[in-house]
């Protein structure tokens, strides 16, 4: 059993570099080294030029994803006792995102889109603060693994139509709006179908089923869109009855 | 001053992995029933051209190239049926107050439905053509 590891990290230096090229790292190997210590690994002994983005080494806060051997992963839940056959683990930014620096990509459209939905409950009036919104558990249920997202964006990577069109707002975005729909204590889906009814929004996804696959948190961001698509199809018939009536969106 | 390199998505992206394989064959079921949907439309075309012209098509249907088709096309309808119906509970999410359907339920009776549907149009079929043939 070797006890290195070779890394190819693909490097983007916007000072000096026009493109991303490779560079080659051999690191140490051990059953518990996951891909994000090979990377500080580096940075600490090898070559403190490279640049990643990484914080808690406990997947929850989703800042450490990359692309390892073509897959999105977070590099802190993600092995290097998984790649010791493959021999060498190839590792760059993520898929479909502006790269700003070596294996960081830049995610603030991802974020952009996120804040489109307006992830957060929405209330036409505020209960007053001694009283707590009740919910029983079957109504949690219902949107507690869409609640589960760290905004990692791995999910944006997997995602074929966002590569294609950027403005598309992708799986995270899309399944935040279900989660806050699907909460018994919000009122605010009124606000969020047109996102979804959108050509930007649930309509764009065609089911690739990648994002749920690559997802650390089993959110399952696919089923999410597509029962948005059905959510969208019932606030189109809706809103075609109420336009007859004379009154506005639901 | 910041310069981010804009990745370009490549017209091979869907080879890169096997997820976007699988995806895009499950697309591709699509031209072969279409190619289908022609040789049947060809086929009521020729109906009413008559008789001679409906039996060269009938003829043609039992060369190599016209099992080819079908073979083709029916193996590609099961694999859109299999994978649509495989993909059924991740959609059609029966959750409210009111009423809740465990989503194994729904996938099997989509599952039954098909059985049925598919069983009927066999036995219909079948019963159909039986005195004609069997006469």
């Amino acid at each position: 059993m070797s006890d290195t590891i070779e890394l190819a990290v693909t490097r983007y230096r916007p000072e000096q570099d026009t493109q991303p090229w490779e560079q080659r790292y051999t690191v140490p190997c051990s059953d518990d080294m996951s891909v994000l210590d090979a990377l500080n690994y580096i940075k600490d002994a090898l070559d403190p030029s490279l640049s990643h983005r990484w914080s808690c080494r406990m997947a929850i806060c989703g800042s450490c994803g990359v692309m390892v051997n073509g897959e999105p992963k977070l590099s802190c839940k993600t092995f290097l006792r998984d790649y010791r056959e493959a021999g060498v683990l190839e590792v760059r930014a993520l898929d479909n995102l502006p790269v700003e620096r070596d294996l960081v990509a830049d995610i603030s459209g991802v974020v952009e889109h996120i804040e489109a939905v307006k992830p957060w409950l929405i209330r036409h009036s505020e209960a007053p603060v001694d009283t707590a919104h009740s919910q029983t558990p079957a109504q949690m249920a219902r949107y507690h693994a869409f609640s589960q997202c760290i905004n990692c964006a791995l999910c944006y990577a997997a995602c074929p139509q966002f590569g294609r069109n950027p403005a598309f707002l992708g799986p995270a975005a899309l399944t935040l709006a279900q989660r806050y729909n699907l909460d018994s204590r919000d009122e605010g889906s009124s606000e969020r179908m047109p996102w979804l009814n959108a050509e930007e929004g649930v309509w764009s996804c065609t089911f690739v089923g990648y994002c749920s696959e690559v997802c650390p948190k089993d959110v399952d961001p696919a089923s999410a869109i597509n029962r948005g698509k059905v959510a969208s199809d019932i606030n189109y018939g809706v809103n075609l009855f109420r336009l007859l009536r004379g009154k506005g969106d639901a | 001053m910041r310069k981010p390199w804009q990745p370009q998505q490549p017209r091979s992206w869907w080879l890169r992995n096997p997820a976007y394989r699988r995806y895009m064959l499950r697309e591709a079921t699509a031209l072969p029933l279409l190619l289908y949907t022609l040789l049947l439309l060809a086929g009521i075309v020729q109906f009413s051209r008559g008789e001679a012209a409906f039996a060269t098509w009938l003829s043609w249907l039992q060369t190599p190239a016209g099992l080819l088709l079908q073979g083709i096309a029916l193996a590609a309808a099961l694999l859109h049926a299999v994978t649509w119906v495989a993909l059924v509970p991740k959609i059609l999410v029966i959750d409210s107050d009111r009423l809740r359907i465990d989503p194994r339920h729904v996938l099997r009776a989509h599952q039954l439905g098909a059985l049925a549907g598919n069983l009927g149009l066999v036995g219909a079929t079948l019963w159909l053509l039986w005195p004609a043939g069997g006469a």
